[in-house]
């Protein structure tokens, strides 16, 4: 493989778990438009851990995952309170304060960024994505993936069934932080550099709309979403401005035609239904 | 005193200043088949609401079994052996018919284990067989993977009582089951809740259909503006004088003169 | 003194955040919907106006034509956008919907600006930068309060409108109960798309505005003003116009006061700190907002 498309893939493993990190919010209903804030956090702990601290990369990145978790712990209970538009805007000024603490941080460089020893190959970062990929869709399956959805859905009345919808909210929360934190140590030990300026609301922006555009119905929505948002600009040769014109016209256009997101349920029930005929809705056959 | 499985003693709710719910007291026997009925606005989703926990209450106790659940969260309820219905569809509508009627079971999968087990991955797995042989026995097996928005009115309203059967309450309350159901549908839902009655499940019913009423339940318990009018066995709700005020004119009550 | 003249220098950038921040506000009390394009709309009004004169333009009717393309691309967001929310009360993904439409038409704008124009800061030949009076020691710029006056008066003209006129009834209707209005024979698909005028208006006013007294104008304009507006329609209460003028001119003194004490780099965490702490602290504002999606049960 070329070096060009081995940075492109390494650039879609990070977008495929960023979105995911925003993926497993969103799937109990909480819309986080800060993910630039958690990314952040991870990749500067991963760096910091690498360069000053001299830890091999098997220890940087589940590091750097956990303090982002327990950053996105702390934070999930004051979330607790906000809903709907409030929640977007409360996790989008989280980060914008943690993008303006780090900026005024000399430990980490400030503005002039950080350098991050070790360098991952794409074959740690490959298998780490897929990992997290597998990581998701096992979550989604299971009886936890279905209290998650329920509270999307409803949550009163999934409260009235039992489900403990404050823990399920934190602990999607919490779990998309450590997701989040991975894909920061992702980024800080590809680029080897770490500048607070990237990590910013453009960034939380797309990669919130890979999740809304790739759907949210099934755990494969957001790696079709970060797929097709990665790809495109690759089939698409134009200057670097006039790609985002037409990302910003398939965003508006597939509200209007697909707001859904482009993996839904029932495509990917006749997906399984294609192949594994007795499958699931073959419960059907008695 | 027969035994009470549940207790509603002097319960009164406030909305705004307006009294809902005003110092209604009534005892559901276990085992029975009670019915709750009044007039549109007597207060009787409230009462619904205020025993499932959905709302606090402003003066009385709720009593389940002896054990007092006034102060209860609305989660520990389902544990206590309590399970409802809607009067508007609340399914999950993003979930499958089959997924639904599991989130009955999940106050029963308390366990760590049960919370991580995979049920998409293993079709025949217990959770999954006992949700779809009850979504059969309903007579709406051929439904189970479809995401339930696409199913039709009648067939909702009846998985949200299968939903609510799963959780194996001991007080099922269904508030208006048959609204809007045909006549077959009517006899189909009939016949579930005659099946959970025998065996053991308290039956907690509100509803308008009348002759619905009379067929299944054998104790009413009437509303009217938030007070309790009448409470007795369902062959005499309808020479009760004051019934017959508050329904002046209905057709309900008509028909049964 | 120097403290009188920041309070007074952030008091006339407020001015303008309060129009920008009343442009979100209103959309959010009338429409239920976070409209990221407004920032957008501000810069549109600044860079094409700038546009303009580089072609021989007048600057007056530069200025005018900048408005127009502002309350024109308003009306483009609002064809495709709130006309095709079917959803009105949806679950958590389904509200965020329009908006996720208005962060696609907040990036098509900002692109063919950059792609048109350029990312080079610009300068506009505004006639106005020196004239100023004095008050003992105090500098005040004559465009900058005529400008504060100015947003203070639309806005005031706004809440007369929404209180007094038809329109203004109409609107409020449909944002207490959409399906109720249509009942009572308000026409939505008419009067719905004057909120997305209004906006237009306001925001391309703002950046008119800001043009003006500030000259300095880049494709990333709106950007900077987003922040602030929104914090100031936060402060003030989503959906409260008369809150929002408050909130805006609290976020202008704020913004003026960090940057005075602890330098320029700092100024996003009093004024994201201060969004956030309302927001879970007080969310409803410091003046109450209006009720937001109405409840199930």
């Amino acid at each position: 493989m070329s070096g060009y498309w081995t940075g492109i893939v390494a650039i879609l493993c990070f977008n495929i778990v960023v979105a995911y990190s925003v993926f497993l919010p969103a799937a109990a209903g909480q819309l986080n438009l800060g993910a630039a804030g958690f990314v952040a956090i991870g990749a500067y702990t991963s760096g910091y851990l690498s360069t000053d601290v001299g830890l091999a990369m098997w220890l940087t990145i589940p590091i750097a995952a956990l303090a982002t978790g327990a950053v996105a712990f702390l934070i999930s209970f004051p979330m607790l309170r906000t809903r709907g538009v409030y929640m977007v805007l409360a996790t989008l000024a989280f980060a914008e304060i943690v993008q303006g603490i780090y900026i005024n941080l000399e430990i980490f460089g400030a503005a002039a960024g950080y350098p991050v020893a070790a360098f991952a190959e794409l074959d740690i970062i490959a298998p780490i994505t897929i990992v997290v990929i597998l990581f998701v869709v096992f979550l989604m399956a299971t009886r936890f993936g279905l209290s998650m959805r329920a509270v999307h859905d409803d949550e009163r009345v999934a409260s009235l069934f039992g489900v403990n919808t404050r823990m399920t909210k934190v602990a999607a929360f919490t779990l998309g932080g450590v997701i989040a934190g991975i894909g920061g140590a992702i980024w800080a030990h590809q680029f080897n550099y770490v500048e607070i300026q990237h990590f910013n609301i453009l960034l939380s922006t797309f990669v919130l709309l890979y999740v809304l555009i790739g759907g949210t119905q099934t755990p494969y929505g957001p790696l079709v979403g970060a797929v097709f948002f990665t790809l495109l600009p690759e089939f698409l040769r134009v200057s670097n401005e006039w790609r985002f014109v037409i990302f910003g016209v398939i965003i508006v256009l597939m509200m209007v035609v697909r707001p859904e997101g482009l993996v839904t349920r029932t495509l990917v029930e006749r997906f399984y239904g294609l192949f594994w005929r007795r499958g699931r809705t073959a419960v059907a056959d008695r | 005193m027969t035994d009470s499985v549940l207790s509603f003693q002097a319960v009164s709710k406030n909305f705004s200043g307006l009294r809902v719910v005003d110092e209604v007291s009534f005892d559901v026997a276990r085992g029975s088949r009670t019915a709750l009925i009044g007039p549109n606005g007597a207060g009787k989703t409230t009462v619904f609401n205020l025993i499932s926990g959905v709302y606090p209450i402003d003066d009385g106790k709720i009593l389940l079994d002896g054990v007092d659940i006034t102060r209860l969260p609305d989660r520990e309820r389902i544990n206590m052996g309590i399970s409802r219905s809607f009067q508007n569809i609340r399914l999950m509508p993003h979930l499958s018919a089959i997924e639904n009627v599991m989130l009955g079971q999940h106050a029963r999968a308390r366990k760590l284990g049960s919370l991580l087990f995979p049920l998409g991955w293993l079709p025949g797995n217990r959770w999954a067989s006992e949700a779809a042989d009850a979504l059969a026995q309903a007579g709406l097996g051929t439904y189970p993977g479809e995401v339930v928005a696409n199913l039709p009115y009648g067939v909702q309203k009846r998985i949200e009582v299968v939903r609510a059967m799963m959780s194996d309450p001991k007080v099922l309350m269904l508030d208006e089951p048959a609204a809007g159901l045909n006549e077959k549908e009517t006899g189909e839902l009939q016949l579930l809740l005659e099946g959970a009655s025998r065996r053991g499940v308290t039956l907690l019913v509100v509803e308008h259909d009348m002759q619905f009423v009379r067929s299944l339940c054998d104790h009413v318990v009437v509303l009217n503006f938030g007070k309790k009018i009448f409470e007795g066995p369902s062959s005499e709700v309808h020479r009760d004088p004051g019934v017959l005020e508050a329904y002046l004119g209905s057709e309900a009550v008509g028909d049964a003169a | 003194m120097l403290i009188l003249q920041q309070l007074i220098s952030g008091l006339m950038i407020g001015g303008i955040y309060v129009m920008v921040a009343v442009a979100f506000t209103l959309t959010i009390g009338m429409l239920n919907f976070l409209n990221f394009t407004i920032p957008a709309l501000f810069m549109l009004s600044g860079m094409v106006a700038w546009g303009l004169t580089t072609v021989g333009v007048h600057w007056a009717l530069a200025l005018l034509g900048g408005v127009a393309t502002a309350t024109f691309a308003s009306l483009i967001v609002e064809r495709f956008t709130y006309r095709y929310m079917r959803v009105r009360y949806g679950d958590a993904t389904e509200h965020a919907l329009p908006l996720v439409s208005s962060l696609g038409f907040l990036i098509i704008f900002e692109h063919l600006v950059l792609v048109i124009l350029g990312s080079d800061p610009q300068r506009f030949p505004t006639p106005f930068t020196s004239a100023d009076f004095h008050i003992g020691k105090l500098i005040i710029g004559i465009p900058q309060l005529v400008s504060l006056v100015l947003a203070l008066v639309i806005v005031w003209g706004l809440s007369i409108m929404l209180k007094r006129t038809r329109v203004g009834r109409a609107l409020r209707s449909i944002a207490e109960n959409p399906d109720a209005a249509t009942l009572m024979g308000v026409s939505v698909n008419y009067i719905v798309p004057i909120v997305f005028v209004i906006t237009g208006l306001m925001a391309g006013i703002a950046g008119m505005l800001f043009t003006l007294n500030y000259a300095d104008i880049n494709a990333y304009m709106g950007d900077n003003v987003a922040a602030k507006a929104i914090a100031g329609m936060v402060i003030g209460g989503l959906g409260n116009i008369w809150g929002a003028i408050a909130g805006g001119l609290i976020v202008g003194l704020t913004e003026v006061m960090a940057i005075h004490f602890f330098g320029a780099d700092i100024v996003k965490i009093p004024i994201w700190g201060l969004l956030l702490l309302i927001l879970l602290v007080r969310p409803s504002g410091l003046f109450g907002h209006t009720a937001i999606g109405k409840g199930k049960f």
